[in-house]
């Protein structure tokens, strides 16, 4: 961005096995100084669609990566989305988009990729602007109904807890690569928004079609049979809001600022509770679709009291957040810090947490509702208040004196106590990320080849469960696919050995089932070995310290899982 | 009598009287056992999902560890619909009754679904 040039380049030998998440984490960490302040003109923000994004018919495949080193935790960061950008870039012929340097002239630029090049174009027409209006003025400005790759306000004025917004198919900006702050470092980039029209571009190169489609086949079948994922299951009915209800009744929902297990409104925030709504209100919808091509559809489009849509979508960890998290059993004050958060161009997790913050330190009281709303009304005005929310958790913290923050290298906790469940508790302090709700997620115990040796229902071998977690997350993470077609290849080993089939067949690496832990532990590394050279050590894989010693109704527990674990997870990199 | 709250969550709730979340106070008889709260509710025990007694987990989809568990004055009973999912990722660590512990050793501990296979 130093002199408003671009560079269409082969990719190198070396990163030519990646994509998705493999590859933003292997650009990062060859060519991102750890020791960079992440703002600073030295870090990058790397874009990059998965093996089978863009490829015909492959389900749920539409997720994007962004990478760079992230403000919030200081580690290297992964955050993917859904929406429209990763088949459009991958369509184009591109791996990836890597944005690098900082404008001279201090100004802000859109840039326009389409298949006859890049262009930077003034952004002023879109400064101060929030993503609806951003979206509204980019599909009206641009032909072909473009995916737009975008920040809000909160990322035009670099602050920690900026997310990266992708538009969905209906224009909104729902979907974000929320977590770390990577709209911070494109903001730092001088770019608000990026445009990607794939018209006439060349499409992506399947080295083995009849491979491709075989595995392509069997994942679908997995998908559209399985109890949680098909039509009318229990994601497209109820959306990731389906986990509100299980995990207060286990009491293991984080309430008021990680202070009980159990809330009292949980079934008024839940996703069953978005049905009705939906259904009573006749307006807005479940089974929606954040991406074309997605078989699984469990977002929605909430409406207000008058049937007009509100925002889209109220998931589970964003009703957790906004939600139990700061005492409020209102939906639609839920929905509409959503809606703020969209906007504004924040993570709903660090958000929620975030207004957490100021409730336990005093400022307000527990389910304030019209108070946690006014909140964002800071934010958007960008009082001195305001700029510290949107700082994220521990910037909060400090404000209001608060010592109860719940966070791992500076990234704040998602909705499932790891006091109460403990496996994600080590996820949680040994991610890559930070503390990470989609770092770790369950295969086939059989499959990630930890079947005969752990116990799953013993507190011992969490290490190794949750590092062979970890890898297949990195793996699936890279293939473009929704984590949540993780859900059905657990329990249909036809739809895991589909998934290896189908990025087998697209790139032509001899990828099998067998493949996908070591490949996973590669990224890992790489990973792993990036946050090591930025000064992170075992010391840092630590939950917060309230939660040794401060007891979670109503089981009265606390972490017991001991050090010596937590630092098996990683030992096999660095040995520390 | 044996005084409980059944909380009924998904489609099953239309045993209780409710669209997707339905709340009842119900009086069992003494030595009352979840068969027969689900006979009282007309619920068929192959529609019920996960099964929580006072914040511990007694069921899972496609399996049957439940059934003979009393019921004690005050109890607090969520059931799900076998729709609803839980990864295990997201219950590795909760707390669970004895007898799903052995149905879990013997089924996989793991699994989204106990209903798909063996």
């Amino acid at each position: 961005m130093g002199d408003l040039s671009h560079a269409y380049e082969e990719v190198p030998a070396k990163w030519e096995k990646w994509a998705g998440r493999g590859l933003t984490s292997a650009i990062v960490a060859d060519e991102v100084e750890p020791t960079c302040h992440p703002l600073g003109p030295n870090n990058k923000f790397v874009i990059a669609p998965g093996w089978v994004s863009g490829t015909p018919a492959a389900p749920s495949s539409g997720r994007t990566s962004f990478g760079g080193k992230s403000p919030l935790t200081g580690t290297i960061k992964e955050s993917n989305s859904g929406g429209l950008s990763s088949q459009k870039i991958a369509k184009l012929g591109l791996a990836a988009i890597i944005l690098e340097g900082m404008p001279k002239d201090d100004k802000w630029y859109t840039l326009v990729i389409n298949k006859d090049g890049v262009s930077f174009e003034s952004a002023d027409d879109l400064l101060g602007k929030g993503m609806y209006e951003v979206d509204e003025i980019l599909w009206k400005k641009y032909p072909n109904e473009p995916a737009v790759i975008g920040i809000g306000q909160v990322g035009e004025s670099k602050l920690s807890n900026a997310g990266v917004s992708v538009n969905d198919p209906e224009n909104k900006p729902g979907r974000y690569a929320g977590r770390g702050g990577l709209g911070a470092v494109m903001g730092a980039r001088g770019v608000k928004a990026i445009v990607v029209d794939d018209t006439d571009g060349p499409g992506v190169d399947i080295a083995d079609m009849e491979l491709f489609k075989t595995g392509r086949k069997k994942l679908t079948d997995a998908i559209t049979s399985h109890d949680l994922t098909k039509p009318t299951g229990g994601l497209n009915s109820f959306g990731t809001n389906v986990l509100m209800n299980i995990i207060n009744e286990a009491g293991g929902l984080p309430t008021r600022a990680f202070s009980a297990g159990q809330f009292e409104g949980a079934s008024k925030i839940s996703g069953e509770m978005v049905a009705e709504m939906v259904e009573n209100r006749k307006a807005g919808m479940t089974g929606h679709g954040c991406h074309p091509g997605c078989i699984i559809k469990c977002s929605n489009i909430y409406p207000d009291e008058n049937g007009k849509e509100l925002v889209s979508c109220v998931e589970y960890e964003t009703a957790w957040a906004l939600g139990a998290n700061c005492g409020i059993d209102d939906l639609d004050y839920v929905a509409k810090m959503t809606r703020e958060c969209n906007d504004l161009g924040l993570d709903t997790i660090e958000a929620g947490n975030t207004v957490a913050m100021v409730m336990e330190g005093g400022a307000l009281e527990f389910g304030d509702k019209e108070g946690a709303l006014g909140l964002f009304e800071e934010i958007r005005q960008m009082t001195p208040l305001g700029r510290i929310l949107g700082q994220g958790v521990e910037a909060t913290a400090k404000a209001f004196g608060v010592h109860r923050i719940p966070t791992v290298k500076g990234q704040s906790m998602p909705a499932y106590e790891p006091r109460a469940i403990k496996g994600i508790g080590v996820t949680y302090a040994t991610s890559t990320m930070g503390a990470d709700h989609t770092a770790g997620y369950t295969i086939a115990p059989e499959i990630a080849g930890v079947g005969g040796k752990v116990d799953p229902l013993s507190d011992e071998g969490k290490a190794e469960l949750s590092l062979t977690f970890q890898a297949a997350t990195a793996f699936v993470d890279s293939t473009g696919y929704c984590l949540f077609i993780a859900f059905p290849i657990l329990d249909i080993p036809d739809g895991w050995a589909g998934m290896a089939e189908s990025v087998a067949g697209v790139t032509g690496m001899a990828i099998t089932g067998d493949d996908v832990i070591p490949i996973g532990k590669e990224v890992l590394k790489i990973e792993r070995d990036f946050n090591t050279r930025a000064g992170f050590t075992a010391m840092h894989d630590r939950p917060p310290e309230f939660m040794r010693y401060e007891e979670l109704p109503p089981h009265n527990v606390v972490w017991t899982i001991k050090d010596e674990v937590l630092d098996e997870v990683y030992s096999w990199v660095n040995g520390k | 009598m044996t005084s409980i709250h059944i909380t009924l969550y998904g489609d099953i709730a239309a045993c209780g009287g409710g669209k997707y979340i339905a709340n009842l106070d119900l009086d069992v008889p003494e030595g009352a056992v979840v068969d027969t709260l689900l006979q009282e509710i007309g619920l068929d025990p192959d529609e019920r999902g996960y099964l929580f007694i006072n914040a511990v987990l007694h069921d899972a989809p496609g399996l049957y560890a439940s059934r003979e568990i009393s019921l004690n004055d005050g109890d607090h009973i969520g059931i799900f619909s076998i729709r609803h999912m839980w990864p295990y990722q997201y219950r590795d660590g909760i707390r669970m009754s004895a007898a799903l512990k052995t149905a879990m050793a013997e089924h996989g501990g793991m699994r989204n679904t106990y209903r798909t296979k063996d």
